[in-house]
């Protein structure tokens, strides 16, 4: 048998008890829950005043729970989901700092690689102008002095030929000189003759 | 009268003036004398030009211009001429001229041709091989 069962069976018994006790004296009780009820009268348990306590609290727990607990219960409901809100807001919000922190890496990253490319590109390009600006200076420098030397070979040319027709002239004219001096008429005479018989060939 | 004409007259004079191909005085004289009758001054100065022209290139025909360096001996210059009447079919007389400067041999010029062997000649040639 349950508590509650013996409960019930309790509210029957006072009045059995109190008609027997008028007429005889009390006889213990055999059945346990009439044991159990007459523990509790022992101890000023009253079942009427009992159940009268039960519904009294029950009105006043309903009460309580309807206009108290119940409003308290929401609030704190709200607040727990506001709670929840809030944390998830900033949940979102460190997820969305995160984010943003993880796009301003990105962007800096990618501005970094950007500035590193055009750095290098613009070593490249000057490096490149350097090379061109050596290769023209090289290239105009081969060509200068191959037209010096073009020229420089020009004028020995022109001067050996200068001091070949000028010595061949002295020494024609030398030698017209020393033949008009040393050749007599008798010389001459043979020359011609010799000339003459050439023609005659 | 046309330069034209003037040249064509010259040379009808100077056909008139050859006997047996070779250029006479009393031929020369006579068409001369022929002019002097029959043209008047103004029209006888170019022909007698273009006439004279024609005589001394026909006697430069006839002629070997012998410039020679040292003795030449008549008979030298006569093979010579003949040596040219030969070659050109022609008679041909020889003009001799001494000239030192030639230093030896002799150059000959017969109308246009020039023949030259001299020594002046062959240093000049040297030379022009050496410069």
């Amino acid at each position: 048998m349950t508590f509650l069962s013996a409960l019930l069976a309790a509210d029957a018994a006072p009045a059995a008890a109190k008609a027997a006790a008028g007429a005889a004296p009390v006889a213990p009780a055999t059945n346990p829950a009439e044991t159990i009820i007459q523990l509790f009268g022992s101890f000023g348990v009253d079942g009427p005043h009992l159940l009268i306590q039960l519904i009294n609290f029950s009105i006043l727990a309903f009460i309580l729970y309807r206009f108290a607990i119940k409003p308290a219960l929401g609030q704190m409901e709200e607040r727990n989901r506001l709670i929840e809100k809030g944390l998830a807001d900033a949940q979102a919000a460190t997820q969305r700092l995160a984010d943003a922190q993880k796009a301003s890496d990105a962007k800096l990253n990618a501005a970094s690689d950007e500035a590193a490319k055009m750095l290098a590109d613009a070593r490249n390009a000057a490096k490149a102008a350097v090379e061109a600006a050596k290769a023209e200076a090289t290239a105009a420098q081969t060509e200068v002095i191959a037209k010096a030397k073009a020229a420089i070979e020009a004028d020995r040319v022109k001067m050996m030929n200068e001091v070949r027709g000028e010595v061949s002239r002295l020494v024609v004219e030398t030698a017209a000189k020393v033949l008009e001096q040393n050749l007599d008429d008798a010389t001459r005479g043979r020359l011609n003759e010799a000339a003459v018989k050439q023609l005659a060939r | 009268m046309s330069a034209a004409s003037v040249r064509a007259e010259a040379k009808r004079l100077l056909a008139l003036s050859l006997e047996a191909g070779v250029v006479s005085s009393e031929l020369v004289g006579a068409v001369l004398a022929a002019l002097e009758k029959s043209r008047s001054a103004h029209q006888l100065r170019p022909l007698l030009r273009a006439y004279l022209t024609n005589v001394r290139r026909e006697l430069a025909r006839g002629e070997a211009r012998i410039e020679h360096a040292g003795p030449l001996s008549s008979a030298e210059a006569d093979a010579i001429a003949a040596h040219f009447s030969k070659s050109l079919g022609r008679t041909i007389r020889p003009v001799t001229r001494r000239n030192d400067a030639l230093l030896a041999g002799f150059r000959v010029r017969v109308a246009d041709d020039v023949t030259d062997l001299t020594a002046s000649l062959r240093l000049a040639n040297l030379a022009k091989s050496l410069s």
